[in-house]
């Protein structure tokens, strides 16, 4: 057997995170389906029930593997490599490919693990009644496919990272992106389907990147976003491309397992300021805010640790925000002008929930990327102990590291504002609408900020911050809305409705008048839901800092 | 074991710090001078880093107290962090910092304006040997370098009092001896200096005084020539002699004297080995130098071939294993090795 299976299912296995998701796992999955289960004699001939439990445990499912599965092949290598190990296994007879597989093997072998959790409920389902056996096959195919194609991406991605934080942030923004993002592609350029335009064409095959419409299929709901034309199967699409990725995806990162994966020497630190002038000049018009110049002093008036955590922050730094902000800008106006252009049919509803979407999108990817580690990165790096040292008080401390979220969300909202304003300039009668809207966007990063910084203040390592505070923020945004999928069954309207009230989103959705979300009438209660939410996070939040900053 | 000494900015007094059962910290005491450098040293689990954190205000004593230029250590913190430069063994790096920025953020944080803040960094950097460093990425530095910009970092309020763990840890001979002329400095500034490490022949050099401590308890504390007094209360001497065949001769004769002076001797006759392959003559006694001298003269009158006679050094190192080897023989060490053992 290889030595590094072992050692890697192993080390899964004894880690106590991960039995506690196992176990969450089986419970959850029987509770969905004893919650759904016949409580009287009488018999479902049409099978209507027992298809409504099937889709609760497939979405329940996919949604435990795509949140799951992706956190340990994203750290597996990027750790090795970090603690020194890698480098003895390279040293080693073991070649790249055998030290790959005995790495991926490990993680998918917990991935079947996760899926073998789920087989006590999928029986009970099966023994329902009126679904086929196929239905259930295909179900674990398509997630055992996915698992495949998430820790490929996860491990390619820890071969590049220099940090076990990061390499958890980027794998989730892009099982992220690969799960949602791809859908948009087919959604603009849809034309003729197969056989049809070039884009629409790709735009069809990006789209059965995403697990989505191949679940949506099984479950018999049609294909997401498909609108009713002709389309690729998402079965067939996502088999071929998860395969096809997955290939692609190892054979690059088996190609990067050599001695080349610790040459990175890195810059000692260009400065700017002894380039040239033409450079300088060059420099100031590509960047505006140019990383590499020399700073000056933190001035008074600003929380040291603010400016800190700004200027540690890779992704944080102000060129970097200014990018995002214009992306964000621009799209808003594309948006909004195509709505009123007449270049789609959408109306400005339909725009309105797109940009709200986009801007959730957004937070649930940055927040905990930002919020997760603002305890956690000082106690890994060693950083806390230094700042306890100081005279700095633990309110203006975790005041400053919050205000460096806080200020960028509130940059990427502000950058959609242009976008808000055109739709306010094509229909005026929005404008309460639309101002509502916004409160309840400030209110979705209020809460995502809070839950992420809470959350990740309970854990000592960056990594396994990040990773749960993924898994909670997009748990507690996304929840509510595959409740709302539900909407005509399994769950009915006050469900749906209790459901959307626990978060801003649905609510901003329903100001909007977003195409099935305009019957729920949200606010102000759910305002007053995420400010107490957010309130009793930011207390934990308090509670820990003061717990990690006293003299015991 | 207490210790007492005028015109301490460090006073520690009967410090006791216990986690449930376990007592991390048994009634320490000692005081060191303005000025003066104290090296800690004590095997690992000793109690140096707890003894450390509650100077520095980081934790909380069970009982007895801790003052720094009269601040209490426990009431008192806020102005204890603004006496102490606390250089931990972690360097604590923030990634895609410069060092200028990250002495600025410490700066800032400790509330030295901008315009001195600025100067004050040039200035450590000068006393550290880190100006070159000054535009670097702080996690691109190697871990000597990391050494000294923490060193930097620890000097950027211009603290009474540094406390080092470790300075020495990881750095080449050259950074070594760099590091050793850098405290002497310090001391020379009028700055005092608690440094802990295992490079003890490093300490000895820049130290004025030591203070061990085994399992939370003062072994000895004082100058480096008073603890090796204290504690090695019996000397070696080497004689060494011109051919191997008058070794043996030449053992018996010193046994024999050593014998005749056992009425003199502490803790009885001191003992005397040869070792023929290094043609040499080794023994042990209590007596002072010039109870001693006699002996010479007696080998050189019996015609033995002496070519040197000679005290075999002892430095820092023999009197820690000295200290630390007493403790593992104490009824109460003994006693839980029988309870492990059972």
């Amino acid at each position: 057997m290889n030595p590094v299976i072992r050692r890697e299912f192993i080390g899964i296995l004894r880690s106590p995170r991960a039995f506690g998701m196992l176990a969450c796992l089986t419970l959850v999955f029987s509770v969905a389906v004893l919650m759904r289960w016949p409580s009287d004699a009488s018999v479902d001939l049409s099978g209507l029930q027992s298809l409504q439990v099937f889709r609760i445990f497939g979405y329940g499912l996919m949604t435990g593997v795509v949140f799951l599965v992706p956190a340990f092949p994203a750290t597996s290598l990027v750790n090795e490599k970090n603690s020194g190990t890698l480098a003895l296994l390279l040293n080693s007879p073991m070649n790249g490919a055998s030290i790959y597989l005995g790495k991926i093997s490990g993680v998918l072998l917990f991935s079947v693990l996760v899926l073998l959790c789920s087989l006590p409920a999928s029986a009970a389902c099966y023994a329902m009644g009126g679904i086929g056996g196929d239905k259930f096959f295909f179900l674990y195919l398509v997630l055992a496919l996915l698992a495949l194609q998430y820790s490929t991406l996860g491990m390619l991605v820890s071969s590049y990272v220099q940090s076990s934080d990061s390499a958890v942030r980027i794998t989730y923004a892009a099982v992220f992106g690969l799960l949602f993002l791809t859908l948009l592609p087919d959604v603009f350029f849809r034309g003729t389907g197969v056989g049809g335009d070039f884009t629409a064409v790709i735009g069809n095959w990006i789209r059965n990147l995403s697990p989505l419409p191949a679940v949506m299929e099984i479950m018999g709901q049609g294909n997401v976003g498909s609108f009713g034309l002709k389309t690729l199967p998402g079965f067939t699409g996502f088999v071929v491309l998860a395969l096809l990725s997955s290939s692609v995806l190892a054979y690059w990162t088996i190609m990067r397992l050599n001695h080349r994966i610790f040459d990175q020497s890195r810059s000692k630190g260009v400065i700017t300021n002894e380039m040239a002038t033409r450079w300088q000049v060059l420099r100031r018009l590509f960047f505006i805010v140019d990383p590499q110049r020399r700073k000056g002093g933190i001035p008074w008036y600003l929380n040291p640790v603010m400016v800190k955590e700004f200027r540690c922050r890779r992704f944080g730094r102000a060129q970097w925000l200014l990018r995002l902000v214009s992306v964000c800008a621009v799209t808003s106006m594309v948006l909004t002008y195509m709505a009123a252009a007449g270049i789609t049919s959408w109306g400005v509803e339909t725009i309105g929930a797109l940009l709200v979407l986009l801007q959730v999108m957004l937070v649930i990817v940055l927040a905990p990327s930002l919020g997760s580690g603002l305890i956690s990165g000082e106690r890994d790096s060693g950083g806390w102990e230094l700042l306890r040292m100081t005279p700095i008080s633990s309110f203006r401390l975790i005041s400053g590291k919050l205000m460096s979220v806080v200020w960028t969300l509130l940059l990427v909202l502000m950058a959609t504002l242009p976008g808000y304003a055109m739709m306010v300039l094509i229909a005026p009668e929005l404008t309460l609408q639309v101002q509502q809207v916004l409160v309840c966007l400030l209110w979705t990063s209020v809460y995502a900020l809070a839950i992420s910084a809470a959350v990740g203040s309970l854990f000592r390592s960056t990594a396994v911050s990040t990773s749960i505070t993924y898994v909670v923020v997009i748990a507690v945004f996304l929840i509510p809305l595959l409740v709302w999928l539900g909407r005509d069954a399994p769950f009915g309207f006050e469900t749906v409705e209790t459901a959307l009230l626990t978060t801003p989103v649905g609510a901003a959705l329903s100001v909007i008048d977003a195409p099935g979300f305009g019957a729920y009438e949200l606010l102000p209660l759910a305002w007053w839901v995420s400010g107490i939410l957010s309130s009793v996070m930011f207390l934990v939040l308090g509670v820990q800092v003061w717990r990690l900053s006293r003299a015991v | 074991m207490s210790v007492s000494e005028s015109n301490a900015v460090i006073q520690i007094d009967q410090l006791t710090k216990q986690y449930g059962e376990f007592t991390a910290l048994d009634s320490l005491s000692m005081e060191v001078r303005q000025g003066q450098i104290l090296g800690f040293i004590g095997p690992n689990g000793a109690g140096k880093t707890t003894t450390i954190k509650i100077l520095v205000g980081l934790l909380r004593p069970t009982s007895g107290r801790a003052s720094i230029a009269g601040a209490d250590c426990v009431t008192e913190s806020r102005k204890i962090k603004k006496l102490v430069g606390y250089m931990p063994d972690d360097f604590g790096k923030y990634n895609n910092m410069r060092v200028s920025e990250y002495l600025d953020f410490f700066g800032a944080v400790y509330g030295i304006s901008r315009k001195p803040r600025l100067k004050r960094v040039d200035e450590v950097l000068e006393i550290a040997g880190a100006t070159y460093m000054k535009d670097l990425f702080v996690d691109a530095l190697s871990r000597g370098m990391q050494q000294r910009v923490a060193l930097a970092r620890t000097m950027m309020h211009d603290p009474e009092v540094l406390i080092l763990d470790e300075p020495a840890n990881g750095l080449d001979p050259q950074a070594r001896i760099d590091m050793r002329t850098l405290l002497l400095r310090l001391s020379e500034m009028g700055k005092t200096l608690i440094v802990t490490s295992h490079i003890l022949p490093e300490l000895a050099r820049v130290c004025d005084v030591v203070a061990m401590i085994t399992k939370g308890r003062m072994r000895a504390f004082g100058t480096v020539d008073s603890i090796m007094r204290d504690i090695q209360q019996r000397r070696t001497f080497e004689i060494q002699l011109l051919d191997r065949d008058s070794v043996l001769q030449a053992t018996a004769a010193v046994q024999a004297w050593l014998d005749a002076q056992a009425g003199h001797e502490k803790g009885g006759p001191g003992k005397a080995t040869g070792a023929e392959a290094e043609q040499m003559v080794r023994f042990n006694t209590s007596l002072a130098d010039d109870a001693i001298a006699p002996l010479l003269a007696e080998l050189v009158q019996q015609g033995q071939p002496v070519s040197q006679f000679r005290e075999v050094a002892t430095d820092l190192e023999d009197a820690f294993l000295h200290v630390a080897n007493e403790e593992q023989q104490s009824p109460v060490a003994q006693q839980s090795g029988e309870v492990a053992a059972s």
